[in-house]
């Protein structure tokens, strides 16, 4: 197999370049972190973030032929050769495919990711009724990889403001929350010109999530109920 | 929502500016298909009777909003220098206002 | 790029074209109502292919930025808003706005 890789060490490179590499497959090789495991033997300056390799620890995020994914779910078979991996767009780079997600983990803490409720505690814990608990569906299953937020053209030019297709879907999870309290205060926090509202409905977000999830239309529900709100 | 600067205002101008454009053009799409105008006095008297004049002054003050609030979240988008964005979004506030009063004159002038 | 981004900055684009566009259709609405000679100058201004070129790619601009509005407003209210419907409803819009701009040279020509 034919790889293209982005390759950057501030240390000693003035710019960055691409390198190719050539590995033969193996037949245990199923997913594109496969070849990439193998790789950095070869290699053992190529770095790359991963840890779970199956998807749920979103760690290996990076830019597969042009489009965000996860290394460890994307079977090699299905690949054009040579295969280009980038750093995950409009994010800073610290070497090789490894980014800077401070500004992204900066927005996703200002959403308050943690249910608000000051009501007593029960004696064991805040129940809540299978109906209310299924509106989570299609939320709680992100994993912050940061596919979506880093292929969104709106969080590419104002990355500061903008909370970004992630922070909003997980924002959307505590706001439907029935065991959550602070719901007018969410609103309330993402209603100015900027947090929620360069959403342009691109789309680009759900086109990209790994975990197959809608952060746009997460965000086309918060509109909603400001709407709803504000009446 | 109590905040003096928000989101929604201008989300909610955009759409609704939109369906009232919306309802307009396609009554001027119809009027043109079925009963186009073929002399001048047939069109200015269909421009400027009342209800037609009215709608027509209720589309471009939606037309003006809607380009306010579209060009503004250009402008936010591509122009980052906080002056110059400033500057452009006063220029682009003043265009909007000068075509406000052009054609309010036409509307009102015409029916003298 | 997913049809969804080329239909959203298509949308982008034509509001431009189109907000650039208010002073001069103003114009043409301003001179045909002044009177019977400025209106049969506007009404002629068709035989020129200069202008006819300038009206359909305005009318092309207007079907796509009004399509691709309406494709919006429904999805706001949760409408074609899942990826295979909105990825049919980009394309839709797309040729949509095109086919518009032809009919629209058909019937000048």
């Amino acid at each position: 197999m034919r790889l293209s890789i982005f390759r950057f060490d501030p240390d000693r490179d003035k710019k960055p370049y691409m390198q190719d590499y050539e590995i033969e497959l193996k037949p245990g090789d199923r997913m594109l972190l496969d070849v990439m495991m193998r790789l950095r033997i070869q290699d053992d300056s190529l770095a790359f973030r991963k840890s779970c390799r199956e998807g749920v620890c979103g760690s290996d995020a990076m830019n597969i032929n042009g489009r965000n994914g996860l290394a460890c779910i994307t079977p090699v078979g299905e690949l054009r050769e040579p295969v280009e991996l980038r750093p995950l767009p409009n994010f800073p780079v610290i070497r090789d495919l490894v980014v800077d997600m401070t500004e992204f983990f900066q927005h996703y803490e200002s959403i308050k990711p943690y249910l608000v409720n000051n009501d007593p505690p029960p004696a064991k814990e805040r129940l809540q009724s299978p109906q209310d608990r299924e509106k989570l569906d299609g939320l709680y299953e992100c994993i912050l990889c940061a596919c979506c937020t880093s292929q969104c053209p709106s969080a590419w030019w104002n990355p500061d403001r903008f909370v970004g297709p992630a922070g909003l879907l997980q924002a959307y999870r505590f706001i439907i929350d029935s065991r959550d309290r602070a719901t007018q205060e969410r609103l309330d926090d993402l209603n100015d010109p900027y947090r929620l509202f360069r959403c342009r409905t691109i789309m680009n977000c759900t086109e990209v999530c790994p975990k197959g999830l809608a952060p746009s239309r997460a965000i086309e529900k918060i509109r909603l109920m400001m709407v709803k709100e504000s009446l | 929502m109590k905040k003096s600067v928000t989101g929604l205002r201008a989300w909610l101008v955009q759409r609704i500016s939109a369906v009232c454009m919306l309802l307009f053009i396609v009554f001027v799409l119809f009027h043109f298909l079925f009963d186009p105008p073929r002399s001048y006095v047939a069109w200015h008297g269909w421009v400027m009777s009342p209800g037609v004049s009215v709608a027509t002054f209720v589309f471009f003050a939606a037309l003006l909003m809607h380009a306010w609030v579209g060009i503004r979240d250009v402008v936010m988008d591509y122009v980052r220098p906080v002056a110059l964005r400033f500057a452009t979004l006063a220029l682009l506030g003043l265009c909007l206002l000068a075509i406000a009063a052009w054609v309010g004159r036409i509307l009102l002038m015409g029916r003298g | 790029m997913p049809v969804g981004a080329l239909t959203s900055i298509m949308h982008r684009v034509t509001g431009v074209l189109l907000a650039v566009g208010i002073p001069f259709g103003v114009y043409l609405l301003d001179r045909s109502l002044q009177g019977p000679q400025t209106y049969a100058e506007v009404t002629g201004l068709l035989d020129g292919w200069v202008f006819r070129i300038a009206v359909i790619a305005s009318v092309w601009a207007l079907a796509h930025h009004l399509l691709a509005g309406i494709r919006h407003l429904l999805s706001d209210i949760d409408i074609g808003s899942q990826l295979p419907a909105a990825r049919r409803s980009a394309w839709a819009v797309n040729l949509a706005g095109l086919i518009v701009a032809l009919l629209t040279a058909g019937a000048l020509s």
